[in-house]
């Protein structure tokens, strides 16, 4: 009965969502018609449907490709980390680098390395790559150790552990991996079509549609990539559903898992060797391209990018280019955050209040887990226009479906027993809010932060880039399009670290928050 | 002494605890006939878990031996010869109760045809026959409990070993599922060594009631307990029963008040 009322409650609120596009679209209320009608965009679909396949096929194979390619790797690598601990202490910088860095930075590099559908494969590969290879770690590793000592006890070694528990374990855990795994190969492809040239793509077609200025024809190519990446996202969560039924994948974090004693000398040789791991990774690929034939040219290996920094030969030095850029991006990224961090903040209090917008906008975050939003960017720099607004309406929208949904997950954890310790003394809500809602949440907000921070430097990359012309984002367009490679490398390996410092100085925050108050993070 | 006999001597565990040595167990020495019941009690920290996870072969001692039946606990693990179960079950939660209860058999790596009825003979034993195709998600508390409780005595071990089997459960669940562990280990009185916070339990089930006392652990007094089998519940609210449970409270209320 309750169960039917929830479920016309959320029916109502999309309808109501819907309707309000249309009205919206009709009357022309958004930046002079920049929001069309959801009718006029599904006209205009039917209208275009003869050329969506080529672009369709061209999305669906590169992110398909990269998305099995990458998950190879995770699984992999995921595998080693669990069977020998300092392996994942070792890969921890190029993890961290996976995962901060914003996709889009990488495609020039892409672009020049590789051609036809590599760029594609290869982003949508590396965007799939963080996910999957946590969840491996976690599904192998994070089980009731009296499991194991059962394994044991009769006789088995680490091969019957596997077998009998370490796998099945693992599978839960790593198919909620993969879901969140395959959106991000969506993303990825379209992304590296952003950078490269003409050719078929949604990607492609998005930005060959932005410059002529149809907006019911933009939304539905986002329509289009945004059913594409929930297919991908509902088609593993059908194979997680038929496979594993009702069994929860396991959520604790892994930040917990503590190092045996080891002495101090061997911590830093290998805190050493994981910062410089990523370096030899960079190293590695481009002495590979040299040898698949690639022009030395184009190239730059860490040594060369470091002399080039600071050579005289410029006008202007690469390092003070790149610095003034970043002087200009920066800003927008934090402002951005921190807005999307607070509107997410206010939607899940308010979603406490009243449960039925947070039952509109719960399921409206989640299926935005499934939109390569980042990509759908363009769609907003229709509604702004070209200045600092459409900055920071890109860093808040990519910021907050995250940062809400984890919001609301913490909020949702709070204990009943505390809460009714307020209430119980007469508090209010507000005052429930103000004195165990939000104190409890903490750990979320932290982990809703971590998690945004890398988001909100690579939407703020995007929009300059496609509009505003400012900051990093606009220096990566230029320096490609003006052929200056030394330039193109400074730029790319100044947004990646960016994003990394970034998101270690969240960290860093985070625990010392966290630490004052005896919380562990979240996960 | 007889072959079966429990065997522990002067057996010390050391841990090593950022860099210290910090000794767990202090020459700890024990023996029982084979086919007794035995209860360990005592604080937290007291280090009955330690011993009991080296009963089991999945720690080992740094210093001293045990032997079951002149056989050290890995031997007995490579004969599958040992039975376990935990306080909150630990069952694998995909496999269905009958797929819970025939895991020994899985993970040794052969199973009879003897074995294969054994299985269904100890659901029916826990009294869980009808639900051989149920999850562990699906099941309570208690019933998770005795699939666990199957599991551990399928292989028909030499050892048993119950580390708080019964904890999670509540005080009236508890009681009778002491009455049904009670009937199944007469039936077949394999050496039993079972940790409890509860000294009602231990007086209950055990013929040695051994009262551990913490840092280092140690072995405060051994108790014989002298009541009959098989034991009515009725047997808790007797007044020579009430005297004994008074006695080790007391012995372990001392031993605190030795440490503050």
């Amino acid at each position: 009965m309750r169960d039917r009322r929830q479920r016309t409650t959320i029916a109502i609120g999309w309808l109501a969502l819907l309707l309000l596009w249309e009205v919206a679209g009709r009357l022309h209320w958004v930046a002079d018609g920049a929001l069309p009608s959801l009718s006029g965009v599904l006209r205009q679909l039917v209208e275009d449907w003869g050329d969506y396949p080529p672009h369709i096929w061209a999305t669906v194979r590169t992110s398909l490709i990269g998305f099995l390619v990458g998950n190879a790797v995770a699984v992999l690598c995921g595998f080693l980390m669990a069977s020998w601990r300092p392996v994942g202490r070792l890969l921890s910088g190029i993890n961290v680098t996976l995962f901060a860095m914003p996709p889009i930075a990488l495609t020039p590099i892409l672009v020049i390395a590789f051609d036809g559908d590599a760029p594609r494969i290869v982003l949508a590969a590396l965007a799939t790559y963080y996910p999957t290879m946590v969840a491996t770690v976690l599904g192998l590793t994070r089980i009731d150790p009296r499991l194991l000592d059962v394994v044991r006890l009769y006789g088995g070694g680490r091969w019957a552990a596997l077998r009998w528990v370490r796998l099945r374990h693992a599978l839960p855990t790593l198919l909620a991996g993969l879901r969140v795994a395959a959106p991000n190969a969506v993303l990825g492809s379209l992304l590296a079509e952003f950078g490269s040239g003409s050719g078929a793509g949604l990607g492609h077609y998005l930005i060959g549609s932005l410059g002529r200025g149809d907006p019911e024809r933009l939304w539905g190519i986002g329509l289009v990539a945004t059913a594409i990446s929930a297919l991908f996202y509902v088609a593993i969560l059908l194979v997680a559903r038929c496979w594993v039924g009702a069994q929860a994948p396991t959520q604790e974090s892994l930040g917990s898992q503590g190092d045996a004693a080891r002495g101090a000398g061997t911590q830093w040789l290998i805190t050493l060797v994981a910062v410089v791991l990523p370096l030899l990774a960079w190293w590695a690929a481009v002495w590979g391209l040299e040898q698949a034939g690639v022009s030395g040219f184009v190239l730059r290996t860490p040594v060369d990018l470091a002399a080039e920094l600071f050579s005289s030969t410029r006008p202007e030095s690469l390092a003070s280019i790149i610095g003034g850029a970043l002087l200009e991006t920066l800003p927008w990224c934090l402002a951005g955050m921190a807005l999307g961090l607070g509107f997410a903040l206010l939607l899940a209090i308010l979603g406490t209040l009243s449960p039925v917008l947070e039952r509109v906008l719960m399921p409206l975050s989640l299926l935005s887990q499934s939109m390569p939003l980042v990509a759908l960017t363009p769609l907003i720099v229709l509604i702004f226009g070209r200045d600092g607004a459409t900055i920071l309406a890109i860093t808040i929208s990519v910021t907050f479906f995250p940062a809400y949904v984890t919001l609301a997950q913490g909020m949702a954890l709070v204990p009943e027993a505390t809460q009714d310790c307020v209430r119980a003394l007469g508090g209010s809500r507000l005052k429930q809010i103000r004195l165990v809602s939000l104190p409890w949440s903490l750990p979320y907000l932290c982990a809703a932060a971590r998690l945004v921070a890398p988001r909100a430097f690579l939407g703020v990359m995007i929009a300059e880039w496609l509009a505003t012309g400012t900051g990093i984002g606009n220096l990566l367009n230029v320096a490609r399009g003006s052929l200056d490679y030394g330039l193109v490398w400074a730029v790319v390996v100044a947004a990646v670290l960016v994003s990394v410092l970034l998101y270690l100085m969240v960290t860093v925050i985070e625990q010392r928050v966290l630490k004052r108050f005896a919380m562990t993070p979240v996960q | 002494m007889t072959v079966g006999d429990l065997r522990i001597e002067d057996v010390s565990r050391r841990f090593d605890v950022d860099g210290r040595a910090l000794l767990a167990l202090d020459s700890v020495s024990l023996e029982a006939p084979a086919g007794s019941f035995i209860a360990l009690i005592g604080p937290s920290g007291c280090g009955k878990s330690t011993l009991l996870r080296m009963l089991a072969g999945l720690d080992q001692p740094s210093e001293g031996t045990i032997r079951i039946g002149g056989l050290s606990p890995r031997t007995l693990q490579q004969r599958g010869a040992l039975g376990i179960a935990f306080q909150d079950a630990s069952l694998l939660p995909w496999r269905s109760v009958e797929a819970n209860v025939r895991f020994p058999f899985d993970v040794i790596g052969r199973m009879s045809e003897a074995d294969r009825s054994r299985v269904q003979e100890m659901i029916e034993l826990v009294g869980l026959g009808g639900f051989e195709q149920a999850l562990p998600g699906q099941l309570s508390g208690g019933m998770r409990q005795r699939v666990a409780i199957a599991r551990a005595l399928v292989s028909e071990p030499q050892l048993l070993l119950l580390d708080e089997p019964f904890g999670a459960l509540d005080q009236i669940l508890r009681r009778s599922m002491n009455r049904e562990l009670q009937k199944l280990w007469l039936k077949r009185p394999v050496t039993t060594v079972m940790v409890t916070h509860s000294v009602d339990e231990a007086i209950f089930l055990a013929d040695k009631v051994v009262v551990m006392t913490g840092r280092p652990g140690r072995i405060g007094r051994v108790i014989d307990v002298p009541f009959e089998r098989e034991r009515p519940l009725s047997l808790l609210n007797s007044a020579e029963c009430r005297q004994l449970e008074a006695e080790i409270l007391q012995l372990m209320f001392d031993h605190e008040n030795d440490d503050a």
